[in-house]
């Protein structure tokens, strides 16, 4: 499997100022299911991304709070209106204290 | 002494390659392996990718297929093994038994799914007709033709009787119908008299059914799960086995520098097993022996690390060798597995995956668009199935094929799957490789 953190962001190829742009992340992490002993849970730091936040133009535009329930791997898709060229910056952080980045440029044509 | 043992194990390993080569060499030059069967192949397939057959305690048969596969046993009738000493169906006449005919009792028959269903391939009048066909002809005017009853009896007993070339099934001599419930049919199929109500769902006719407009881009694995299931391989390829040794300790440079163009070669004869093998097929036998790794056929290392290798040569043209005896010789009998009539249905991979004499290519068989061999079906396996919400290489494919058409599936790594991909893969020849593909 590629290495734990690889952040994989897919714009659309032509975007125009004032789009309503569709953006789909994936991330490579293992989101750590929860383990149980004697039928109950077993309490430990799993690992798993807790928080995903996305930077627009130096802005924060969305802030996820994830859990364990979702998938290894882990696949976003969102939506966001491109009002000027610059930089997305989607960040994963997980309960072990990583942090993941992934950017794409947002450039009008 | 056991630091020693596994010592002579290798020089007796390479002993034995030395003479195995010397053996394949001497072939080659007194008798051409070219024209003659393949060699026996003992299958390396994972226990339900082999195409056994178990008898149960009650002392019935049952095939063993994938989870959640249909398990009948089909033995009665014709394969595409080679040594399969079955011969076609025989045409079969019956006389027309004579009871009534009720047209209601002939649409439920027509319609039942544990049958044909009639309405996979033949369009009917009625808006509960779901999922539709054009493969056949369209029988929603079928009693203006006023064709006599005891002919359209003995088309769908053995349509054959009529039409030698014919793709309908012989549904009485196989079996499938019995005489009485051919009877309802006739009987209901004299009741479709024009003019049919007009269809007002575009998607439900099939000939006006959009064709699949299909996934979007193959290789981005945020659209196709199958690429980080191939990367997943990537450990595979530095995995060492029970030899101290993995692909990475032979191929440098990394899986996509050392694998560049490899695919694109093949199907191919490979001398050294003395038959046509595919990336799959030699996986299988080339991995243990040099690493020490497992990789049977149908198994997720196996098809992950095709795809891989495959992967490699993405974007390069598909170009298997023709020119070499061997290959040519087993085109020749990839082509006639393609034509050869199997199962209870007695049907040919051509039968629906070609577009010449009306056949059932391009055209609509319950709903789905059955592809056209010709247009080339390889250079994207192993693909990710969006319906199966996994990752099937060719032969699982074919497998697939096998339960409709009534014969029993061969191993996933059978020689004459092998030469029929190498039949598949000469109409890709000149067209990328893209790995892995993503379909229904």
């Amino acid at each position: 499997m590629a290495e734990i953190g690889r952040v994989r962001i897919r714009i659309p190829s032509s975007i125009k100022q004032g789009d309503i742009v569709k953006v789909r992340v994936l991330v490579i992490h293992p989101m750590e299911i929860v383990q149980r002993k004697d039928g109950k849970p077993v309490d430990k730091n799993y690992h798993f991304i807790n928080r995903v936040v996305v930077t627009y133009l130096d802005h924060d535009i969305a802030q996820f709070e994830t859990s364990q329930s979702i998938s290894e791997n882990p696949f976003f898709a969102f939506a966001f209106k491109a009002v000027e060229p610059g930089v997305l910056k989607v960040t994963f952080l997980d309960t072990h204290g990583g942090k993941y980045e992934g950017t794409a440029e947002i450039k009008f044509s | 002494m056991t630091r020693r043992r596994p010592r002579t194990g290798a020089w007796l390993a390479v002993a034995l390659t030395v003479s195995l080569a010397a053996a394949c060499v001497r072939n080659e030059t007194k008798s051409p392996s070219a024209g003659l069967p393949p060699a026996p192949w003992v299958s390396r397939a994972i226990p339900e990718a082999k195409g056994e057959i178990q008898t149960l305690s009650d002392g019935k048969k049952q095939a063993v297929r994938y989870k959640g596969w249909a398990t009948e046993d089909f033995s009665q009738y014709r394969t595409y093994a080679y040594d399969d000493a079955d011969t076609l169906l025989p045409i079969g006449k019956a006389a027309m038994p004579a009871i009534p005919g009720d047209p209601k009792t002939g649409r439920s028959l027509f319609l039942n799914r544990t049958l044909g269903p009639c309405t996979g391939c033949h369009l009917i009048q009625g808006a509960d007709v779901w999922p539709a066909g054009n493969v056949g002809r369209d029988l929603s005017a079928f009693g203006d033709r006023n064709a006599p009853d005891e002919y359209v009896f003995n088309l769908i007993y053995d349509a054959r009787q009529f039409f030698p070339e014919t793709t309908m099934p012989p549904w009485g001599s196989a079996g499938v119908l019995k005489p009485e419930d051919i009877v309802h049919l006739v009987a209901f199929l004299q009741t479709q008299k024009s003019p049919a109500p007009p269809e007002k769902d575009a998607e439900r006719d099939p000939n006006t059914r959009p064709k699949p407009r299909g996934f979007g881009d193959n290789l981005d694995a945020t659209n196709n799960p199958a690429v980080l299931r191939a990367e997943r391989a990537e450990a595979l390829w530095a995995k060492k086995g029970m030899t101290g040794k993995g692909c990475a300790d032979c191929h440098a440079g990394g899986p996509l520098k050392a694998m560049r163009g490899v695919a694109a070669r093949y199907p191919q004869y490979v001398a050294l097993y003395r038959r046509v093998m595919s990336i799959e097929d030699f996986l299988t036998a080339h991995a243990p022996e040099n690493t020490g790794v497992p990789l049977l056929a149908g198994s997720p290392d196996n098809v992950d690390l095709t795809m891989l290798i495959k992967m490699a040569s993405n974007g390069m043209p598909v170009s298997i060798d023709l020119s070499s005896a061997e290959n040519a010789a087993a085109l020749g009998r990839g082509k006639a597995t393609f034509y050869k009539k199997v199962g209870r249905r007695n049907h040919a991979c051509a039968d629906c995956h070609t577009v010449a004499n009306g056949r059932g290519g391009e055209k609509f068989l319950g709903g789905r668009l059955l592809g056209n061999a010709e247009a080339g079906f390889t250079r994207h396996f192993p693909t990710w199935r969006t319906s199966q919400a996994d990752v099937w290489d060719m032969r699982k494919r074919m497998q697939w094929c096998m339960t409709p058409l009534g014969t029993n599936m061969l191993a996933a790594d059978a020689v004459e799957y092998a030469e029929l991909e190498l039949y598949l893969t000469f109409f890709d020849r000149g067209k990328p490789i893209s790995v892995p593909g993503i379909r229904h």
